[in-house]
Formats: C-alpha cells, structure tokens, sequence
C-alpha cells in the first residue's frame, strides 16, 4: 500500500516507521482535511472563471451582479472585484461611475508600494490571499491612466489632475526603484570591490531593462492632453521623449515628439481624433504548483526530523504560488478607415500582458520565498508546541495532522485586474473640422477579422476628440466611448 | 517552559499582530501662515518656487516703478496690457502641477501690482488655439500678427507678451548634488521689440545619506 503512495508520503510514512493501521488512518484524515482545505480555493476559482465568462461574451450586467455577489462573500477579493468593476461600468457607458470606484481604489491604494506589516505576519501564518490586495506597480500607474480614460469621456473637468498624478506616480514607483538598484548595486561592489567605481547609471542594457518595464501609456496620455493646452508643448515634449524612450517600437513616437518640439497642435482648420483600443484578453493569474522547492522542503524536514527530538510536520501538500498567464490572442491590431478611404492601424503603446509576465518572473522567487518561510514557521510553531507540551506518540501524530491540514490549507494568491487588456493601442487622426465616420474592424497583422463597425466623430478646430473601444477578441465588447472635444 | 507559559506568550503574540500596520490610510494637517514650508526631499517644491516667483516678481515691478518713476513727468504711460504666454520648464526636474500655480501666482502678482493689466488665460489658450501657433512662434513677425489678429477678435489686445522660463544646474559630488533653480521673467513689447529680462535663483542640496546631510550642516556658516 505504502509504495502506491506518492513519494512525499512514502519517504514520510517510512520515517514515521508506523504501523499499516496508523498509517491509514492518517492518511484518510489527511485526504479529509486537505480536500476541505482544497474546496475553497477550487470554489473562488470557478466563480472568477464564471465571471471572466460573462464580461468576455459581453454580458456585462451579469459580470457586475457576480462581481457583487463574491465581494460580499470574500474579503480579500473586495477591493480587486471593484477595480474590476469600475472596468465594467466603463465600457458599459457609465464613465462617472467607472471613475467613482476607480478614485475610491485610488484612494485605498495611494502610497501603498507595499503590505503593511500586518498582512506580512497574518500572511506568514495562514497565505498569500490574507495579505490586503496591493496592485502591481504597472497597475498603479494604469488606476491613473483609467481615471484619466473615464475622465475624457466624460466631461474632462478633472483630466488634468490625473494626467500629473500618471506622472507623478511613475516619478515615484521609478524613484523607488532606482534607489533599490542603487542599493544592489552598493552591495554588490562591497562584495566585490574590483567591479566597483563611479556610477553606471548610463549604462545601456540596464537603461533598456529599466525602460522595458515602464508603462508608456502614462507619459503619452500625459504627453497629448499637455499638448491639447497649446501652452505647455515643453511638458508634452518631455512625455513623448520618455514615449521614445521606453516604447520604441512604437511608431508614432518620434513624429509625436518632433511635434511637440517643434510644430504645433495640429494645422489649421483641423483637430485630432485618438482612438484608443484596448486589445486582446489581458493577463490573469492561476495557482501552480512550486515543484522543485516542495521537494527541498521535503528533505529538509525530513532530515531535521531524524536529528531533532520531535517530528517536523511533513511537507505533504505542495508549495503553491501564482503564474500570471496570458491567453492568446486572436487579433493584434484594430484598423480605421478614415474619412479619405485610407486605412490605418493602431500601435501598441502598452503591452501590459508581457508587462505582467516580466513583473510576475522577478518577484518570483520573493513570492517562493515567503511561501519557504511560512511553510517553516509554521513547522517551527508545531515543533515549539510538541517541545512545549512533551508530546508524543498519539498526541504528536496529531500534532502533524493538524500541521499538515495547516499546510493545506494554503492557496496561491491569484487575485488581479482580470479586466485589463493585453495591450492597450492607439492611433492618431488629424482630419479636418465636421462631422466624419469612421470604419474600424479588428486584425490579424494583414488579415481582417470579424465586422467592420462605423462611427461618427465631431472634429473641432484645434481639439482632441478621444475614442475609446474594447477588442478582447473579435467582437467588441461594451459600448464605444467617446469625448466631447477638450 | 511550561504550558501555561507557552500559551501566554502565544496569546501576546497573535494580540500584537492584531494592532501593526494600517492600510490605505493618510494623515493631513493644515499649515498655519507662519509655518514653513515642506522642503521637497527629491525634488523643487513649494520652498523653491514661492519664493522664486516672489523674487523675480517683485524684482520685474521694481524695475518697471523705477522706468515709470523717470518717464511719467513727460508722458502718461496708458494701462499696458501683458500677456503672460506661459511658463516654460527647461529644467532637469518636472514641475509637475506646480506648474500650473507658478502661472496663476506669477499672474495674479503681476494684475495686483498696478503696473500692468493682464489678459485671461482663457483667451490666451483660445488665441493661441484659434491661430495654432506655439508660445515661441509669437515673436515671429506672421506669428505675432496672426496672433494680435486672433486675440483681437476676442476683444483683447496687448502691448507685452511675458514668458516665464525655469531652468536649472546641477553640481554633483558624490553622495550629494546641488541644484541652482533659475527663474527668468520676460517681458517684450510687441510695438518696439524692446525686452526687459528679471529673475531669481534658489540652490538646494540633496543628500544621499545622513553622513552627507550632516556634512554639509554648518552652524557657523561656511569657510
């Protein structure tokens, strides 16, 4: 029976050295404990996958009402289910409300770059999903760039202060980085003095890495509405420079710049249309399982096992953490006829599902790291209780189950900004003042997919005009949003 | 160590971590007049740009009470009319929306003073709108003109376009660095070409760390 084990429990039983019927007994209870430990987490799994269902078949009503019904039930999911919610209400045309809970997470969220001390030790000994919800750093930046969304379809009173507050933020989150690659730097020059010497802040791969995880987004939204002032070309000009800068695939960067450096809003007699798409379905995270250190985990125990006084709780249940995944995608661009009969594409200016494969690869092994650390403290706190109350025989058997149920009942921490997109796109139209329309229709690279959709854009003299649409897949999902000229 | 002990310190425990941290919360306060200033760790802040634009505003209205000082025993000078086209940052540093307030502060300063009226912003943005011109190209004579013109249609003309301009200079020395904040008043009128030029510097410095914070504090003033 023993060898039908896996090889955690095998190796676990053998140490134990028990009898057949203890070794039964313990694992029945263990199967119990573990499935109703497991049973929560499979639950919330299968109510976010319910509700990413509904939002990607445009059920957006029904996403929302399920979005309510597991704030209500968890509390950790509370403040995610609103960020998402505010998705929902945006692209269901309700732009003031999408900014409402938008500014209420904003709020929740400002200055938090990362867990109160709390949340680290409630974290250490129960999991991941105790700690309070704290964003990504591309997803604080995002919450501005959102509000600044909301805020343009609406009636732009207060886009200007989101536009300095995207800045600001990135200012900050690029401050506390370059401070923390300061001090690894430091360390690793007091570790080996040889490579020391003067600062390498130019050093070119390290600016390009640290390039490739900003968020242009930010600086070009930032850049566009300082632009639309007509008095602050500088503002815009240091915008764009940083668009150049940190997407330099993208395209329109350069002509933007040049624009803002040397030209004007737009010639006269005409105004700019952006169009915004958000394409292709975002990233999500999912719990998976950290093979490599379960098994060190493992060892370890066991051997400390042999030489301490008591039994180390088991490492039975697997080390899990979260892995962002993103889906693929079956369109890649949205084309736009304009009013001339040419045909133009939207450019990736953000490319957040990457974005968040990047960040969720380095912190990696910090979140591998806290799991180790809870795992051991948790074996610590049992040992300490066995030590404590001399057990023995039965009652540190028991010990172990419980420990081992304790271990169970962790879960990775997948709780995200489901509703995002894989990237967000844009495309600058300047056209001539009136009443224009517009034919857009999502791609494949050359190849067209799905309907063509028609819409009416007002050109005014010297203005932006900004619209909003959403391409998770081929079909277009909630309404297309649109400014009033700012 | 014995049960009862055991579970005391447990208890203790599981009790402290109940009241650490705190999440999503901040604390204000309203300053009093005769407060200082915040002094911005990393960069300008209110300590730098008030007292930049009271500098170079009081030195422009210095120098414009001492020009209508000499020549109003000879002519009365009419209501000159400024319009304050906009600060341009040229510095290292974002201004962030303090550049915003420079402007409002710098043009409220200068309507207050009596020397000079000043055109709303808001025809300015729309002039400059209406003419899609930059602030730079109204000192070109086509851009002026089609600037005058588009102002003129509102109702608003004027005699001198202002520019406010910040730069900045940077001195690094190892741990620390000092920034000299330069602000400069432009002022040219458009019937003559003549400019008058004003502006004031602040220098801060930032440390690093507290060694070279507590290095460059002298007591006694310096060498």
């Amino acid at each position: 029976m023993l060898k039908t084990l896996p090889q955690p429990l095998h190796f676990f039983f053998q140490s134990l050295g028990s009898s057949r019927v203890v070794g039964f007994a313990n694992l029945l209870v263990m199967i119990v404990l573990i499935g109703l430990c497991g049973s929560g987490c499979a639950s919330r799994q299968k109510s976010w996958d319910r509700i990413r269902a509904s939002f990607y078949d445009d059920r957006l009503e029904i996403a929302d009402s399920q979005l309510d019904e597991i704030a209500s039930r968890s509390k950790s999911d509370r403040d995610v289910a609103k960020l998402n919610q505010a998705m929902i209400q945006l692209w269901s045309g309700h732009p003031k409300e999408a900014e409402k809970l938008l500014l209420q997470s904003r709020n929740l969220f400002h200055g938090l770059q990362g867990t109160a001390l709390r949340d680290n030790l409630v974290s250490l000994a129960t999991d991941e999903t105790h700690r309070e919800f704290v964003p990504e750093d591309y997803e604080l930046v995002l919450l501005r760039a959102m509000l600044a969304f909301s805020n343009l379809v609406d009636d732009g009173e207060d886009v200007l202060a989101y536009a300095f507050q995207i800045n600001q933020t990135q200012q900050e989150l690029i401050r506390l980085r370059s401070s923390s690659n300061e001090a690894e730097q430091r360390q690793q020059v007091a570790q080996n003095p040889a490579q020391g010497g003067p600062r390498n802040d130019a050093h070119p791969k390290a600016k390009s890495e640290d390039a490739e995880k900003q968020l242009a987004l930010g600086p070009y939204l930032y850049g566009l509405i300082r632009e639309a002032t007509c008095m602050n070309y500088d503002d815009a000009a240091r915008g764009y420079a940083r668009v150049v800068d940190w997407a330099p695939e993208f395209s329109q960067g350069p002509s933007d710049l040049a624009r803002a450096r040397n030209g004007v809003h737009s010639a006269p007699g005409r105004g700019v249309v952006y169009l915004f798409a958000m394409v292709g379905r975002g990233p999500y995270k999912a719990e998976t399982v950290e093979i490599p250190t379960t098994q060190a985990m493992f060892f370890a125990d066991r051997l400390l096992s042999v030489v301490g006084k008591h039994n180390l709780t088991p490492t039975v249940s697997p080390i899990k953490i979260a892995e962002v995944i993103q889906p693929h995608n079956p369109l890649d661009r949205i084309l736009v006829q304009t009013p001339d009969g040419r045909w133009g594409q939207t450019e990736v200016i953000s490319d957040l599902g990457a974005l968040a494969v990047r960040q969720s690869e380095e912190r990696r092994n910090e979140v591998v790291g806290r799991a180790v650390a809870r795992r051991a403290l948790k074996k610590a706190a049992l040992y300490a209780t066995k030590e404590a109350t001399s057990s023995d025989g039965v009652t540190s058997l028991a010990l172990d189950l419980v420990g081992m149920a304790w271990e169970a009942s962790e879960s990775a921490d997948t709780r995200c900004w489901e509703f995002l997109p894989e990237t967000v796109q844009v495309l600058r139209m300047e056209l001539p003042v009136g009443r224009h329309r517009l034919t857009v229709q999502p791609a494949y690279g050359k190849n067209r997919l799905g309907n063509a959709e028609s819409l009416t854009v007002n050109v005014q003299d010297g203005r932006n005009q900004y619209i909003m649409v959403n391409y998770p897949g081929m079909r277009r999902v909630g309404q297309v949003l649109q400014s009033s000229g700012h | 160590m014995n049960r009862r002990h055991f579970c005391r310190m447990t208890g203790l425990g599981l009790m402290g971590l109940s009241v650490l941290g705190c999440r999503g919360r901040q604390w204000s306060r309203v300053l009093d007049d005769d407060q200082a200033d915040l002094v911005g760790s990393h960069t300008a802040g209110a300590e730098t740009y008030n007292r930049l634009v009271d500098t170079a505003v009081a030195r422009l209205l210095g120098r414009e009470h001492e020009v209508l000082l000499s020549t109003s025993v000879e002519s009365n000078v009419p209501g000159r009319r400024v319009c304050f086209v906009g600060v341009e940052n040229r510095s290292a540093e974002e201004m962030g929306d303090f550049k915003e307030q420079v402007y409002e502060q710098i043009d409220a300063s200068i309507a207050s003073s009596g020397a000079f009226d000043t055109i709303s912003r808001r025809y300015i943005e729309a002039g400059l709108r209406a003419s899609h011109l930059r602030p730079d190209d109204l000192l070109t004579p086509n851009g002026q003109r089609a600037f005058q013109t588009a102002m003129e249609r509102q109702g608003q003309t004027f005699d001198y376009l202002m520019y406010a301009t910040l730069t900045s200079g940077t001195t690094v020395r190892n741990q620390e660095q000092q920034r000299d904040y330069l602000l400069t008043l432009e002022l040219v009128n458009v019937q003559t070409g003549q400019f008058q030029k004003e502006s004031a510097t602040i220098r801060k410095g930032y440390h690093k760390t507290q060694i070279a914070r507590l290095k460059s504090y002298q007591p006694f003033g310096s060498r």
